[in-house]
C-alpha cells in the first residue's frame, strides 16, 4: 500500500465530508495512512470507527501524492468485518439484494409495511433512519435474458444495478430503449447485487461471492463480443475499480477494460459515427449533482457532455457536494445525523440555483436529495430520453 | 481508449493553470484541466506575493537577478495580471485588498510579520507594526494554532478561548457558516468586553463566505477584526483555491480531478495528446496545445533522484543549479538552496527553450531560477506568467486557425 508516500498535508481531509460534521471520525489522513502505520496483521483489527468513513474517495481524488486513503480504510473495515461479529443493520445491508428481492416480489405489501408508521418504528427499532422515504419497491423488476434485437453490428450486456432493478425498472427500460435508438443490440445478462453494499458494510467474502458470479456471467458475454454497460456510477465503479482491485477477481481485468459508463458509450457511439443522435429541446433548468462515485471513476462527466448539446437545456454542475447518503451509510441510524448534515449542505447550494430538476446519475443521491430538498430528481438518461422523445409507452 | 478533443489542456490546478486556463476560455477556447489532485495553493496562506525583497514589489522585481523569470512579462502584463486577479476575487465574493506599489504585512501565526502584496479583505487589519493591541480570539482543543507564540512576541496583546464543540480548524470554519454558531460566538464575544485595538482569530471564520463573516464580527464587536493564517489545513488557502476553480468552471473550463498525466502523444514538433490512467481504459484527450503548471517538487512538477532532477509530464529538461553538491546549502533555514533554481527554462514566449514543442507553454513554480522562497514571490509570479502564457498560447492558437 502507498501510505508511506503521504506528506500530511491535509488536502483529504479538507474534502472529506465526514469529517466537516462528525467529529468522532478522525478524518481520512489519521483514519488512513496514518492510522495504518500503528496497524499489523498479528494484532486484532481494534479501530471500529473505520466505518464512520463513508467510502465517498473524495480523499482520493483530492491527494496530490497518490495516496488512497479510502482504500486503506476499506481494507481495514474488512479486516474488522472479518474478525468481529457483524451487527443486524450490517448483516441486513450487505444482503441488500436478497432483502430487495424479497421487498419487489411482496411489492404491495412492503411499500406498505416501510410507509407505515408501524414499519417505520421497527426499522428504527433495528438502527434504520428513515429520515427519507425508504424507496418503493417495484412489482415488475428488470427481465433477465431478455433481448432487444436491433439488427445492429454493436451488442451491449446491460448491467442495470440493483436500484433500476427493485426500485425504477421504469428508468431502466428506458434506458434499453435509449440505447435501441442508438441502434444498438441490447441484452439483459444474468446479474447479481455488484457487491459493493457487502464491502461497504465489511462482509468482503460476501462481496467476492457476488462479483464471482457477475464475473462469470458478464465474462461470457464479452467473450460473445458484447460491450458491458453500467448506468449506476456505484456499481460501475466496483466493476472496474473493486473486482480487479480488492476482490481479486480473475476476469476483474478483462470485465473493466470492456465496461463503459452508459453516457461515455453514447458517446463513443457518436465519436466513431454509429450513431447520430438529434437531441430535440427540453427548455428547463438543471442541477447535475455529480456522484463521488462517477468522479472516482475518472471518466470525466459523459452525461454532462450530452447534455450540452441538448437545446434549451441550462445546466449547473455540482461537484463539490456529497449527497451524504452514500448507498446504506446514511439509512443507519448511528450515521443519520452525518447523512443529513453533509445533504443539506448540498441541497442549499443547488436550492440557490432555482433549478427545476436535480440530475443525478445514482440512485441514491437521487432518493437522498429529492427526499431532502422536494425538488424532483431525475437521472440524466431521463433528460436524455426526454431530449430523444422515447418513452414507455408502446 | 476514449478520446477526447480539446483546443488546450492544461496540466495543473494550481493558481498558473487555473488563471491561464480561466484566460483561455475567456478568448473563446475549449480548454480542459487536467491534475493529480488538489494543488499546493490550498496549502497556502492565500496571501499573493509578488516579490517580497523590497518595500515596492515593482523595485524588487527590477533587482532580481536577470536570468529570474520575472523579467520575461514586462510591467504593463504584471500590473495588468494582479488587477486582474482581483476582479475575478471580488467577482467570486472573496476580495482582496493591497497594491502593487506597496507591500505590506500580514501577522503570522509565530507572531511575526510576513510580507505580501495582496491579502484576502479577512487579513486587511493586520497590524503593520508592534503598536496596536491585539486580543486573540483562539478555540478549545485546536492543534494548529497556539496563541502563546504571538503574545510572548508582542506587547499588549492579550487572548481568550471559545469552545466551539468542535476541535479541527475544518470542523469549527465550517460551523461558522451556521447562523446558530455565529449567534453564541458574538453573544460569547460581546461578553469579554475587549479593550484592545483589534481582534485576531485564526483563519477559521468560514469557507465560502469568509470576508462577510469577518466583516459582520468587526461591525458588531466595533473594531477591526483579522484573521491570522494558520499551518494547513489553511482556509485562506482552500478559499482562493476554491474561488478560481469555480471562476475556470463560470468560463466554461472543464476540470477533470486525480488524472494523472502518464504519457504523451507525439508527431514532429507537436504534443497531439496527453494519456491519464483511469479505471477501466485509459483517457486520451487531443489538443492543439498544452499549458504546463505543475509547479516544482512539492507540487509534482518535478522530481528529483540521487543524480537527477526530471520533469514528469513531457521530459524537459530541467535546469539545474550544478551537481548536486550544490542543491543543498549546509544551513537547513537557509534561502540559498541551488535546488530552489531548478527548473524549466523558457524563452520569451514561454516554451521551452532547449526542446522541440511548440506548442507547450510554461508559467508558475515549474520555471527555473525562480527561488521563490528567497524572493517571496510565489503567487504573483504564477499570475504574472499566467497572463504571459496564456498570450503566447492564444496567439498560436489563432495564428494555427
Amino acid at each position: 500500500m502507498n501510505y508511506e508516500h503521504c506528506i500530511r498535508c491535509t488536502i483529504c481531509v479538507e474534502n472529506c465530508p465526514v469529517f466537516r460534521v462528525n467529529p468522532d471520525f478522525p478524518g481520512p489522513k489519521q483514519a488512513g495512512p496514518d492510522a495504518q502505520r500503528f496497524r499489523s496483521e498479528k494484532e486484532k483489527a481494534q479501530d471500529e470507527w473505520v466505518f464512520l468513513c463513508s467510502q465517498c474517495k473524495r480523499c482520493e481524488m483530492a491527494c496530490p501524492c497518490g495516496v488512497e486513503p479510502a482504500q486503506i480504510i476499506l481494507r481495514e473495515q474488512q479486516r474488522y468485518g472479518k474478525e468481529h461479529p457483524q451487527t443486524a443493520t450490517h448483516l441486513l445491508f450487505a444482503n441488500n439484494y436478497y432483502l430487495s428481492a424479497l421487498g419487489s416480489l411482496t411489492a404491495p405489501l412492503a411499500n406498505k409495511f416501510a410507509s407505515s408508521e408501524t414499519g417505520k418504528n421497527i426499522l428504527r427499532k433495528i438502527g434504520i433512519s428513515t429520515y427519507i422515504p425508504f424507496p418503493k419497491f417495484s412489482f415488475r423488476a428488470m427481465r433477465q435474458g431478455k433481448k432487444n434485437l436491433n439488427k445492429g453490428t454493436k451488442k451491449v450486456a446491460f448491467f442495470y444495478g440493483c436500484f433500476i432493478n427493485f426500485y425504477r425498472p421504469d428508468i431502466g427500460r428506458k434506458i434499453v430503449r435509449l440505447l435501441a435508438a442508438m441502434n444498438v443490440d441490447v441484452v439483459l445478462p444474468p446479474q447479481w447485487c455488484c457487491g459493493l453494499p457487502a464491502l461497504g458494510n465489511g462482509n468482503l467474502a460476501l462481496a467476492k461471492y457476488f462479483a464471482q458470479k457477475n464475473a462469470s456471467s458478464l465474462s461470457d458475454y464479452i467473450d460473445a463480443g458484447y460491450d458491458i454497460v453500467y448506468a449506476c456510477t456505484s456499481c460501475g465503479l466496483c466493476i472496474l475499480h473493486d473486482y480487479p482491485g480488492i476482490m481479486e477477481i480473475p476476469q476483474g481485468k478483462k470485465i473493466a477494460e470492456s465496461s463503459y459508463n452508459l453516457h461515455e458509450y453514447i458517446i463513443k457511439l457518436i465519436n466513431e459515427g454509429y450513431a447520430k443522435p438529434e437531441f430535440g429541446k427540453v427548455r428547463r433548468k438543471i442541477a447535475y449533482h455529480i456522484p463521488c462515485h462517477l468522479r472516482a471513476l475518472k471518466i470525466g462527466y459523459p452525461a454532462q457532455k450530452l447534455m450540452a448539446t441538448i437545446p434549451g437545456l441550462e445546466c449547473e454542475i455540482f461537484d463539490d457536494t456529497c449527497c451524504g447518503l452514500s448507498g446504506s451509510y446514511g439509512f443507519k441510524e448511528n450515521n443519520e445525523f452525518t447523512a443529513i448534515q453533509i445533504g443539506n449542505r448540498a441541497v442549499s447550494l443547488i436550492k440557490k440555483t432555482g433549478a427545476k430538476n436535480i440530475v443525478a446519475d445514482c440512485g441514491s443521491c437521487r432518493m437522498q436529495l429529492e427526499g431532502l430538498s422536494g425538488i424532483t430528481a431525475l437521472d440524466p438518461a431521463e433528460i436524455l430520453c426526454e431530449s430523444l422523445n422515447i418513452t414507455n409507452q408502446k | 481508449m476514449s478520446v477526447t478533443e480539446y483546443d488546450v489542456v492544461i496540466i495543473g490546478a494550481g493558481v498558473a493553470g487555473l488563471t491561464t486556463g480561466a484566460l483561455l476560455a475567456e478568448r473563446g477556447f475549449n480548454v480542459a484541466l487536467v491534475t493529480t489532485g488538489e494543488p499546493t495553493a490550498c496549502l497556502s496562506t492565500g496571501c499573493v506575493d509578488v516579490c517580497s525583497c523590497d518595500e515596492n514589489p515593482l523595485t524588487g522585481i527590477k533587482n532580481l537577478p536577470p536570468e529570474h523569470p520575472f523579467h520575461l512579462v514586462d510591467e504593463k502584463t504584471i500590473r495588468q495580471s494582479l488587477n486582474y486577479f482581483q476582479t475575478v476575487m471580488m467577482d467570486m465574493g472573496m476580495p482582496y485588498a493591497g497594491s502593487i506599489e506597496k507591500n505590506r504585512s500580514v501577522v503570522s501565526a509565530l507572531g511575526t510579520f510576513k510580507t505580501s502584496c495582496l491579502v484576502p479583505s479577512t487579513m486587511e487589519a493586520a497590524p503593520q507594526n508592534n503598536t496596536d493591541s491585539i486580543h486573540i480570539v483562539t478555540f478549545k482543543g485546536i492543534k494548529d494554532f497556539y496563541p502563546g507564540y504571538i503574545v510572548s512576541r508582542r506587547k499588549n496583546t492579550n487572548f481568550s478561548v471559545f469552545d466551539a464543540g468542535v476541535y479541527s480548524i475544518m470542523s469549527i470554519a465550517s460551523r461558522f457558516e451556521d447562523k446558530n454558531f455565529f449567534e453564541r460566538f458574538i453573544i460569547w464575544m460581546d461578553k469579554l468586553h475587549i479593550d484592545e485595538d483589534k481582534i485576531a482569530l485564526p483563519a477559521v471564520a468560514g469557507l465560502e463566505s469568509a470576508s462577510e463573516i469577518v466583516n459582520s464580527i468587526a461591525v458588531l464587536m466595533g473594531k477591526p477584526v483579522f484573521e491570522i493564517p494558520t499551518i494547513p489545513p489553511s482556509m485562506p488557502g482552500r478559499r482562493l483555491f476554491d474561488a478560481l476553480k469555480k471562476y475556470f468552471r463560470k468560463k466554461g473550463g472543464a476540470i477533470y480531478w486525480a488524472w494523472p498525466v502518464v504519457g504523451t502523444e507525439k508527431t514532429g514538433k507537436l504534443i497531439e495528446a496527453v494519456t491519464t490512467h483511469s479505471e477501466g481504459r485509459p483517457n486520451s484527450i487531443n489538443a492543439r496545445a498544452f499549458i504546463l503548471g505543475t509547479g516544482s517538487f512539492v507540487g509534482g512538477g518535478l522530481t528529483a533522484t540521487r543524480q537527477d532532477i526530471m520533469e514528469n509530464v513531457f521530459n524537459l529538461p530541467v535546469h539545474i543549479s550544478g551537481p548536486r553538491e550544490t542543491w543543498f546549502d549546509n544551513d537547513y533555514f537557509s534561502l540559498n538552496h541551488g535546488i530552489g533554481r531548478a527548473g524549466i527554462i523558457v524563452d520569451s514566449s514561454m516554451r521551452p527553450a532547449d526542446s522541440p514543442w511548440n506548442n507547450i507553454f510554461l508559467c508558475g513554480g515549474i520555471l527555473a531560477e525562480t527561488e521563490i522562497l528567497k524572493n517571496g514571490c510565489g503567487h504573483g509570479l504564477a499570475l504574472a506568467t499566467a497572463h504571459a502564457a496564456a498570450q503566447s498560447c492564444a496567439e498560436y492558437l489563432s495564428h494555427e486557425l
